[in-house]
């Protein structure tokens, strides 16, 4: 995700902070510097990373922190504050018929965008229609074509022309029926001269409602003049960052929504049209402080539970802070649990977990855990209702006929019950607590043995 | 491209300079006091006078360090202050030589600002982070405690520095592309690899007309079984420039395409395969390890990596993990005309210790050029044209 470094940098220079109720010159020094750098590695303009510096610098020491927030807290809001004051709300894109032209460098993923976009708008029930303008790149118009047939939505091109302002006017025609309107350009750098004449004439030809510039995630310190360039000359509304599913972090979209003053408005992350986001700022902000998520997380957790609830109307949650736990209630809580998404994505959402922990974690650790959870599943699929109301029951020869009737093996049965055995015995030490304790259930489990021993206290996915 | 850095570089040298020239002149001043006053009480004492006494020497290219009086109250009287410096920087002895001698020595706290100065500069070029670093140690050690002779210059010491440093990180592994075209068994197989939209099959094409002009037979691969219009990409460039061109379904297997490729090559005595892969992010695991499979299966003569000459710091991430899937040879970076610094060229070579070969530098056929570090170097550091 965008940034995830400076999250967990961020996090490292802050913790020196706590305990501190008062920062000196040198504490914010340090802070700013590695903000500088996180920044800097992010792509973010050298000029603009300075001036973000400076202001979070100046706010530090100047500002009097409210009573009873400590010092750490403090900085964490100016940079938060900053932060999103500086990446903005998500750029608005009223739900009705509108023209949206798309422009960028060459191969920043204008095509796959505009077919992703069109998918995307045809989820919120509007019928829209992609206009393929690119008369220069070979198979421009078969990739368009293509993609949007994957999408479901209209397409205009033509394979034979060779005036992508005639195109666009005729595609526009041709697609009235349609809602909203994606006009696709040839890629282009803010260098050439011609090609900028020309999409200014398919901009006067079109007249969108809003351009958006595409940019490839990974675009460095270049981001600054495209911006700057495509701004003076389309106007820029909104900037969309793709291939967010790669290890760049985005910074060079910051860059050229600080220069054409405009916002985010959506995330490419992936091959297929399915794979765009609304672009979220607070959330994102959050995350990427190790705050957490709470917001999201709450819904997401809700959602699910309600889901879940709502296929089993036996099953009450409630049942589980009475002290019977028993396979069901770790079946839903797994089925809950796989409704609210990839658990990394649910995981950094937590706040204290996110991030901090998340860093320390191996690589795959999600991937081994979300394993572990499939099996578990498979297993439990097997197992009768009588055993997973009553799992103390399970024989050796009941575990036999699970291992084989789930195609796993009897060691895999038995490590699913020790599990639930765990967070039983966890679960009933917790239940009847008030409020107040939970924060001490936190602190017990994160020092239970790190990260893996920690989070096999909170359900079904230690290791 | 490149010239952003270029301005950069120089931009740094003259603020070296000015630094150098500052703590000269007060440096020279501090000493015309010195030998007015005509103490004579340390070893130098002799040297020093004469130096004083010649007005060009101490003017021009002057003498001892910093603004502060240290040095030249070292040279000149106070024999106590030589303990108390030897713990900081060159000692009290190497300086009045130096001073002695019509020297200056340049000492960390003059680079500091200059050389943060830099490190922006760099970094504002696309200059990867570490790679950064790495150019600012090297220039660290050839300056620092390094003693200015009167004949040089300190922009001559810089521009040294600054030289050897560059060509350290850029200059990796050179090899001349086209002799290792000429003396390779026939047909010679080079597979295409990088994420997507860098403009694989656009360089592909490009060097196919290279590599035509030098009298060789190419024929076109197209390991592209993924992308949508991929094959009528390729199609359509083969078509422009009358190659051959192998290719499969849409959804085919990759590694079959390209060994059709090079057995095609084989049976029609053609000199070069081209082969393209589909473009795919350095963190999914299944196309990396797909990768794999066509280094196994084809085994190229040459794996060129592409990239985009405007990508920032991800591209010494992507060019590590595509290395480490299929080792490379060297790379192409695309989009030249469109960048400014060209710190991503810089990076690249570094990271994998492989040669930045070509640039694509536009969107004609022949907008190709080779990558020379030495001339890159040499250009960074002229004079501005």
């Amino acid at each position: 995700m965008v940034l995830d470094d400076l999250g967990s940098s961020l996090r490292g220079t802050l913790d020196d902070l706590r305990g501190k109720s008062r920062i000196d010159e040198e504490d914010i020094n340090e802070v700013v510097k590695q903000i500088q750098r996180s920044l800097l590695q992010a792509d973010v303009d050298v000029g603009l990373v300075m001036n973000l510096s400076e202001n979070i610098k100046q706010r530090a020491l100047e500002e009097e922190p409210a009573a009873g927030t400590t010092a750490r807290d403090q900085v964490l809001k100016v940079v938060y504050e900053e932060m999103v004051d500086l990446v903005g709300d998500s750029t608005e894109l009223p739900l009705e018929p509108q023209t949206i032209m798309l422009a960028g460098l060459q191969g920043s993923g204008k095509t796959t965008t505009a077919a992703k976009m069109a998918w995307w708008f045809s989820k919120k029930g509007l019928r829209p229609a992609v206009i393929q303008t690119d008369t220069f790149r070979p198979g421009a118009y078969d990739q368009a074509k293509q993609m949007c047939e994957r999408a479901e939505v209209d397409f205009y091109g033509d394979p034979d022309g060779s005036d992508p302002v005639q195109i666009a006017r005729d595609g526009l025609e041709a697609t009235a029926d349609a809602d909203v309107h994606i006009v696709d350009t040839a890629g282009r750098h803010a260098l050439e001269d011609d090609l900028i004449d020309e999409i200014e004439q398919i901009e006067d030809a079109v007249s969108p409602d809003i351009s958006l510039l595409v940019l490839d995630a990974a675009i460095g310190q270049g981001a600054k003049q495209q911006a700057r360039e495509f701004e003076a000359s389309i106007g820029i509304g909104g900037v969309i960052i793709t291939k967010l599913d790669g290890t760049a972090k985005g910074g060079g979209a910051l860059t050229a929504v600080n220069e054409t003053d405009s916002s985010i408005a959506f995330l490419g992350t992936g091959e297929t049209v399915q794979d765009i986001e609304r672009f979220e700022p607070n959330g994102f902000i959050s995350r990427l402080l190790g705050m957490g998520d709470l917001k999201q997380l709450s819904e997401r957790v809700e959602r699910a539970m309600a889901e879940t609830q709502a296929e089993d109307e036996d099953w009450d949650p409630e049942s589980i802070m009475e002290g019977s736990f028993t396979l069901k209630d770790m079946q839903k809580q797994m089925e809950a649990m796989n409704k609210m998404g990839p658990l990394d994505q649910v995981m950094d959402m937590i706040p204290g977990l996110g991030g901090g922990i998340m860093d320390q974690l191996p690589d795959n650790a999600m991937d081994v855990t979300q394993d572990r959870m499939r099996r578990f599943e498979v297993i439990m699929d097997s197992m009768t209702d009588d055993e997973l109301e009553e799992p103390q029951s399970i024989g050796a020869a009941q575990i036999e006929r699970i291992a084989r009737g789930s195609g796993t093996d009897e060691e895999t049965v038995r490590e699913l019950l020790s599990q639930h055995k765990m967070m039983d015995r966890t679960l009933s030490q917790f239940s009847g607590m008030g409020d107040g304790d939970m924060q001490r259930m936190m602190k017990k489990l994160q020092k239970g043995g790190g990260g893996g021993g920690g989070l096999g206290g909170m359900g079904p996915f230690g290791d | 491209m490149f010239d952003g850095l270029k301005d950069k570089l120089s931009s740094f040298r003259s603020s070296v300079e000015e630094t150098a020239d500052k703590k000269a002149e007060a440096a020279a001043e501090k000493e015309s006091a010195a030998a007015e006053s005509a103490q004579d009480p340390a070893r130098d004492e002799p040297d020093s006078a004469e130096t004083a006494v010649d007005p060009s020497s101490g003017a021009a290219a002057a003498t001892t360090t910093e603004d502060t009086d240290e040095s030249a109250a070292a040279a000149s009287s106070e024999e106590d202050t030589t303990e108390t410096d030897e713990d900081d920087g060159p000692s009290a002895f190497k300086r009045a030589a130096a001073f002695a001698t019509g020297k200056i020595i340049i000492e960390e706290e003059d680079l500091e600002d200059p050389l943060w100065e830099l490190e922006m500069a760099l970094l504002g070029s696309d200059v990867e982070m570490s790679v950064t670093e790495s150019i600012l140690e090297t220039i660290r050690e050839k300056m620092i405690g390094e003693t200015r002779k009167q004949v040089d210059t300190t922009g001559e010491l810089v521009e040294r520095a600054l030289h050897d440093a560059l060509l350290d990180v850029i200059q990796v592994g050179q090899f001349d592309f086209d002799e290792r075209i000429a003396a390779a068994d026939k047909p010679v197989t080079i597979i295409f690899t990088g994420v997507n939209g860098v403009g694989k099959t656009t360089s592909i094409a490009k060097l196919s007309e290279y590599l035509a002009d030098r009298g060789y037979s190419v024929v076109l691969a197209n390991g592209d079984t993924y992308r949508a219009g991929a094959n009528e990409q390729i199609q359509k460039h083969a078509e422009n420039l009358d190659r051959k061109l192998i290719s499969h379904e849409q959804g085919g297997d990759p590694a079959a395409v390209l060994y059709d490729g090079v057995k095609y090559a084989e049976s029609n005595d053609i000199d070069v395969v081209l082969g393209d892969t589909a473009g795919r992010l350095h963190t999914s695991d299944d196309l990396m390890a797909q990768l794999e499979k066509i280094g196994r299966v084809v085994d190229p003569d040459m794996t060129l990596f592409v990239d985009e000459a405007v990508a920032g710091q991800d591209a010494v991430q992507r060019a590590k993990k595509f290395n480490e899937a299929a080792a490379i040879d060297g790379a192409i970076l695309t989009k030249a005309d469109a960048d400014s610094s060209g710190g991503a060229a810089i990076s690249i070579a570094y990271v994998t210790g492989k040669p930045i070969l070509f640039l694509g530098v536009g969107q004609g056929y022949d907008d190709l050029e080779r990558f020379d570090p030495e001339l890159l170097v040499d250009r960074l550091l002229g004079e501005t044209e």
